[in-house]
């Protein structure tokens, strides 16, 4: 997949500018941003939905627009809400669709339902949401692409059908299909992708390696002290040059206090911090991941140069 | 075509078909039925009396044989709007429907061009226009043989449909251009019911009176040929000639836009 400076805008400022990436072969690729930036808009482009104001996409070397049928043969897609008709059950539907692609087989769509579960299922209309993403997943996987595309692709499926679908792409990573999926949660993409771009405001911001990004993400430690001047003390104290940053330990960051509430992250491991937190009379810890947006908020305030991070000006 | 999408469009369908053909064949049978010279002496005194009320009702001219009658009474109102309704809730299914809700996306998804699903549902729209005229035909026709034998000019009556059928094919071709167009429902009911219906109103108006007969210009439903067809005179295939080319074109056009359209889906 190959889009090169696509742009299209909607007016007062809305669209996508100059957007610019790849994805090989074989890549699994994340597509990050947040509710509105236009990572929809990319892919209606991708899909041949619209036409670009500038700029050109293709798919396997064609031109998503003008050949959007031959692309199609190859290609799944998984629409960001999907929606199916609403007078057929879930079996007639993957019928009907597995006819419109003249599909051969079923053989992969029963291994698919398989995996999630599904066995029968009503009319679609009365289908809850993670029961229609999982009928959108397995129409997009039912023909054996190459490729495909994928918008929000675990939104409404539960914990453990969120586990299946990092299985599915890790198994169709094995088989060497070309993934793109779009995203606002950390956890899946992180778990399968390569590569991942960030588009913010309709401008790519970063394309990066996957691991990279992974390094960068940091816990936080939110500790609760018996009081008020506890806190205050410990805030303090690692202000000080000669604070807990030195003797103990590389690097707290205190990043928010309310009350005897503190947050902070904290780099290297964290036994050193249980020590000095030990001493201070606390009442209770809470550590949990960065989200992807403190990751974005923390990531576009550092602005690291580092070797292997393709840095995009837009 | 595509051969899953054609079933499915026959499916999605044949309720709705059913309760329109189940309402157009009552006031059919109902029409016919009524049918009673006499009786039609009394409805050309209304005419005369309260021209302008009989004529809004589309119910313009004397009705001595049966086919007058059919045509004043059943073909006047009753057969340009039903089939009229039809149509807009046929291109809704078929198409606007798919747009709207964004299951477009689905069919867009599958290995068919935009081209073959455009067409596909323009042939299914024109089959089921042809299913609703013909079963209406053979309803008609069996009922006047019934209830009385011998009184119907089948010719004329075969005539009188197939006009119906093309200017029915007319107002097919402007829903379907608007379907094709349009995105959002409301849109779509705006041109793709609104036109038609205009026509209808301004042809109900032009009925009304000599002042207003201009207006007559102003409306496809002129195009129908019904006197010359109901006297059985010549010079009708014109029409009908006009009528299939600008349904072609509607349906051209239509179908071209929408290849080229940008879709929000």
């Amino acid at each position: 997949m190959e889009l090169s400076h696509l742009t299209k805008t909607f007016g007062n400022g809305r669209g996508i500018f100059d957007v610019d990436f790849s994805v090989e072969r074989g890549e699994v690729f994340g597509y990050l941003g947040q509710n509105g930036a236009g990572k929809t808009t990319t892919i209606r482009h991708l899909m041949g939905f619209l036409r670009p104001d500038e700029g050109a996409c293709s798919i396997f070397g064609r031109d998503c627009f003008a050949d959007a049928e031959t692309i199609a043969e190859k290609l799944g897609y998984l629409s960001g809400e999907p929606v199916f008709f609403h007078d057929l059950t879930g079996e007639k539907y993957l019928e009907f669709m597995a006819g419109m692609r003249r599909m051969k087989s079923r053989k992969r769509m029963l291994e698919l339902m398989d995996l999630f579960e599904l066995k029968e299922f009503g009319p679609v209309r009365k289908l809850s949401k993670g029961m229609r993403q999982k009928l959108g997943l397995i129409c997009t996987f039912m023909d054996e692409p190459e490729a495909v595309i994928l918008d929000e692709p675990t939104s409404g499926l539960d914990p453990l059908m969120q586990g299946r679908f990092v299985e599915l792409i890790l198994e169709e990573k094995k088989k060497g299909t070309t993934v793109l999926m779009s995203s606002h949660m950390f956890e899946e993409i992180e778990k399968t992708c390569d590569r991942a771009a960030i588009i913010r405001e309709g401008h790519i911001v970063d394309t990066f390696q996957m691991q990279e990004l992974a390094k960068r993400r940091q816990k936080i430690y939110t500790v609760q002290f018996s009081d008020e001047e506890a806190a205050g003390r410990f805030v303090k104290r690692t202000g000080e040059p000669d604070g807990w940053q030195s003797a103990v330990m590389p690097a707290i960051t205190v990043t928010a206090q309310k009350g005897s509430l503190v947050e902070m992250t904290v780099g290297g491991p964290p036994a050193a911090l249980l020590g000095v937190l030990s001493g201070a009379g606390i009442s209770d810890l809470t550590v949990r991941a960065q989200s992807l947006e403190e990751l974005f908020l923390q990531y576009y305030q550092t602005r690291p140069e580092e070797p292997g991070h393709e840095r995009r000006t837009t | 075509m595509i051969l899953p999408l054609f079933k499915r469009d026959i499916t999605a369908c044949v309720r709705m078909f059913l309760v329109l053909f189940a309402v157009i064949c009552m006031y059919t049978v109902i029409i016919i039925y009524l049918f009673d010279p006499e009786f039609a002496h009394i409805l050309n005194d209304y005419q005369e009396l309260l021209p302008d009320m009989m004529a809004a009702m589309g119910m313009v001219g004397a009705a001595a044989t049966l086919l007058e009658w059919i045509q004043v009474y059943l073909y006047g109102f009753i057969m340009l709007l039903l089939p009229l309704v039809f149509a807009v809730i046929l291109m809704q299914k078929l198409i606007n429907g798919y747009v709207d809700s964004g299951t477009m996306a689905n069919l867009l998804a599958t290995p068919n061009s935009r081209r073959r699903i455009i067409r596909t549902q323009a042939f299914a729209a024109v089959f089921w226009m042809a299913v609703m005229m013909g079963a209406v035909t053979l309803v008609g026709a069996v009922s006047s043989e019934l209830l009385f034998p011998g009184e119907l000019d089948l010719k004329g009556y075969l005539l009188l449909n197939a006009g119906t059928f093309l200017v029915q094919l007319l107002i097919c071709g402007i829903t379907f251009a608007a379907a094709c167009v349009c995105s959002e429902s409301r849109q779509y009911y705006l041109f793709g019911a609104g036109i038609p219906v205009l026509f209808f109103l301004i042809q109900a108006v032009a009925n009304m009176g000599e002042k207003l007969d201009w207006l007559k210009y102003l409306t496809i439903f002129t195009l129908l040929p019904t006197a010359e067809i109901v006297q059985g005179e010549g010079g009708i295939w014109p029409e009908f000639l006009i009528m299939g080319v600008c349904a072609a074109a509607l349906f051209g056009c239509g179908s071209i836009w929408f290849e080229k359209r940008e879709l929000y889906v």
